[in-house]
């Protein structure tokens, strides 16, 4: 306790007045508070401090209930939430992580992946390898055919060709 | 006497606690014995709270008459003090128990000066007519009163408060300073003109 007691005055007040200020200070508070103390105040009535006590038990005893009541609240509250959260926690348990209902898949078919040989694994595939190869074949009907003079016909086939290739290869 | 600690300590017999009117009011329970009442008045034990009734009781009282100068309001608020310190005994965390009950008296004190003033409605002027209104003696009742009061009604009420709380709360400046919220040298300055005046006053 950091009370009056413990108190230096005067070098309290020389921290703010002049040594001689604070000497003089100190006397003035000495002889003050001696005259309050010469002067005692009046004591209160014992029938008020009687008064005051009974006041105090009946305050403590209307708030006594209240606290028991507060605590067992409390109390079931805790044990309450406990008991949520152990049922919630077996749930869980017992499920399991579940399922996800979305399937990844590839774009690309399966066959692709097992086999090398990709013209046969897929049929698309293999039609058009088989249209490609015959692009090829004209490609060469046509260098054979420049030369002899039917090449404007066959370059026209070809383009529909390629057209129709093209169509069918985005169409899937 | 001799106190045996394995009893609760508010069943203690409290001689050596109790304020010695004629001699300085720095004559209190022993620190340790004040913990333990102070332990005890936490956990709602009614024994350990009329114990500090029958120590503090004195001088809270002495301070309200000392700045009201009427009995009956002194009555009032020492009853209201002592049921807001059983209220509040929870939020007491420590430090200088002088200190946290005289700020609990000063705040009533101040409410009391706040509700008096609302019922006279003295607006103008407020400072000077509280003082008149609330510390003056009534003339019938005079002769009941001390010099020291009526020199008192001289001083302005601020350092009257300070002057009682000083006396009566047993403080160091340092702890009147905060709870005033003002600088220690405010205090000092502020309290040795007060006393100088009562002194003058007085003799």
């Amino acid at each position: 306790m950091n009370g009056q007691n413990q108190e230096n005055l005067k070098e309290l007040f020389e921290q703010f007045f002049a040594p001689e200020q604070a000497a003089s200070a100190v006397e003035d508070v000495r002889k003050a508070e001696q005259i309050l103390r010469e002067n005692p105040a009046p004591e209160p009535d014992e029938l008020l401090i009687a008064d005051i006590k009974w006041q105090i038990e009946e305050m403590l005893a209307v708030r006594k209930p209240a606290w028991t009541f507060r605590t067992v609240a409390y109390r079931v509250a805790v044990a309450a939430a406990i008991i949520v959260v152990a049922a919630i926690s077996i749930q869980l348990l017992k499920k399991g992580p579940e399922k996800s209902k979305i399937e990844n898949v590839s774009m690309i078919p399966r066959k692709i992946w097992e086999t090398n040989d990709i013209s046969t694994a897929d049929t698309d595939l293999a039609l058009l390898t088989a249209e490609i190869r015959q692009v090829e074949d004209e490609f060469l009907t046509l260098e054979l055919g420049e030369r002899r003079g039917n090449g404007e016909r066959i370059v026209g086939e070809l383009e529909m060709q390629f057209i129709a290739i093209s169509s069918n290869f985005w169409e899937g | 006497m001799r106190t045996d600690f394995r009893h609760n300590s508010c069943n203690k017999p409290i001689l050596d606690a109790v304020f010695i009117r004629s001699e300085k009011p720095s004559i209190m329970a022993k620190s340790d014995d004040l913990e333990q009442i102070i332990v005890g008045c936490k956990k709602g034990d009614s024994r350990c709270l009329t114990q500090i009734v029958d120590m503090y009781a004195s001088r809270c009282y002495a301070y309200f008459y000392r700045l009201t100068g009427d009995r009956t309001v002194s009555d009032d608020l020492l009853s209201e003090l002592f049921v807001k310190l059983t209220e509040k005994f929870s939020s007491y965390k420590g430090g200088s128990f002088e200190g946290w009950l005289f700020r609990i008296a000063s705040n009533i004190f101040h409410d009391y000066l706040r509700g008096k003033h609302r019922r006279t409605k003295l607006l103008d002027a407020r400072k000077t007519q509280l003082e008149l209104e609330i510390t003056e003696p009534r003339r019938s009742d005079t002769e009941g009163i001390d010099k020291l009061q009526v020199q008192l009604v001289r001083l302005d009420a601020d350092t009257k408060e300070l002057i009682m709380l000083r006396f009566y709360s047993q403080l160091s400046f340092k702890e009147i300073a905060e709870i005033r919220s003002e600088p220690i040298g405010t205090t000092l300055s502020k309290l040795h003109r007060g006393l100088k005046r009562l002194r003058e006053l007085m003799e």
